[in-house]
């Protein structure tokens, strides 16, 4: 009779600790599951609520203003986040080609270190000895992209 | 034994439920985040479809070294001043004096009002472009006034 009920005991650690080792697998990939949701969920808001607009005038010159062979573009944030005016936060491209050295500064903002809603920024692009020809700049700020094209 | 499988199946139940739980309300913040975003993008669209503008006026008095622009909003949506940008040949400017139909104090640039610009600029630009808050644009020439 003490052998049955040692059994029984037996068997019913080993289904609970089945059941509870069930039970954590769950609860902990579905915890992770959440996460990637949540985190999936604010990117795509970030982005849907994110605009911007090259406002450069493309009938006026945007190359070598200064002397320096940069490329000078006026954009605005036309979304309803505030943005980062860092040029680590923007891609920019030059007829195909990634730049690296950007530069970027907030012209009418309240803050230099915040792009609000309305503001506008100005964007440098070192591209010494740019051919003349027509040219195509993109710029894209979280997912959002705009081309601006000039010719010289 | 049987009290095994029902212990057991009360611990994998309330696993589910917590698990459940976690997932719901993960789920439901996320759709609500992002549907409250595409709502404001689609008022911001709206916004954006109903603006237009038109520049009447960009005249360059070299006497006075100002350049006056006037622009009239032609859409349907009421503008911020605040939030509309003059540039000239890519210059962005800060005007001086700002007013909305001969008032300076305001920031509404409501439908059919005319907001008139003067700007203290030391040489004639060839061009000039308004853009709005919501991102819509006019260019006009500079004349010689």
């Amino acid at each position: 009779m003490a052998s049955v009920s040692a059994s029984h005991l037996i068997l019913f650690i080993a289904s609970v600790l089945v059941a509870a080792s069930v039970a954590g697998t769950i609860t902990t990939t579905v915890g992770r599951l959440s996460d990637g949701v949540s985190q999936q969920g604010d990117a795509l808001s970030q982005d849907v609520q994110t605009d911007i607009e090259i406002i450069s005038d493309s009938g006026a010159p945007v190359y070598d203003r200064d002397g320096n062979g940069n490329i000078t573009l006026l954009v605005k944030n036309t979304g309803s986040r505030s943005l980062v005016p860092l040029s680590s936060q923007m891609d920019v491209l030059v007829d195909g080609q990634f730049q690296s050295a950007v530069g970027v500064t907030v012209v009418d903002g309240a803050s230099p270190d915040s792009w609000q809603p309305g503001d506008v920024v100005r964007v440098n692009v070192s591209v010494p000895n740019l051919d003349t020809g027509d040219h195509r700049v993109q710029v894209t700020v979280n997912g959002d992209k705009e081309v601006f094209r000039f010719n010289l | 034994m049987g009290f095994s499988v029902s212990g057991s199946a009360a611990i994998v139940f309330v696993g589910l439920f917590i698990a459940f739980g976690t997932f719901y309300s993960a789920s439901t913040n996320t759709m609500e985040q992002v549907t409250d975003a595409r709502s404001d993008w689609g008022d911001r669209d709206l916004a954006q479809r109903n603006t237009d503008i038109e520049i009447t006026a960009a005249t360059y008095n070299n006497t006075t070294e100002r350049l006056a622009v006037e622009i009239n909003n032609t859409g349907a949506t009421a503008l911020s001043v605040d939030e509309t940008d003059l540039i000239a040949d890519n210059e962005y400017l800060f005007p001086e004096r700002s007013d909305v139909d001969g008032d300076a104090g305001t920031d509404v640039w409501a439908s059919g009002q005319r907001l008139t610009y003067n700007v203290s600029v030391a040489t004639q630009p060839d061009r000039v472009k308004v853009t709005t808050g919501t991102g819509v644009a006019a260019t006009e020439v500079v004349t010689r006034g």
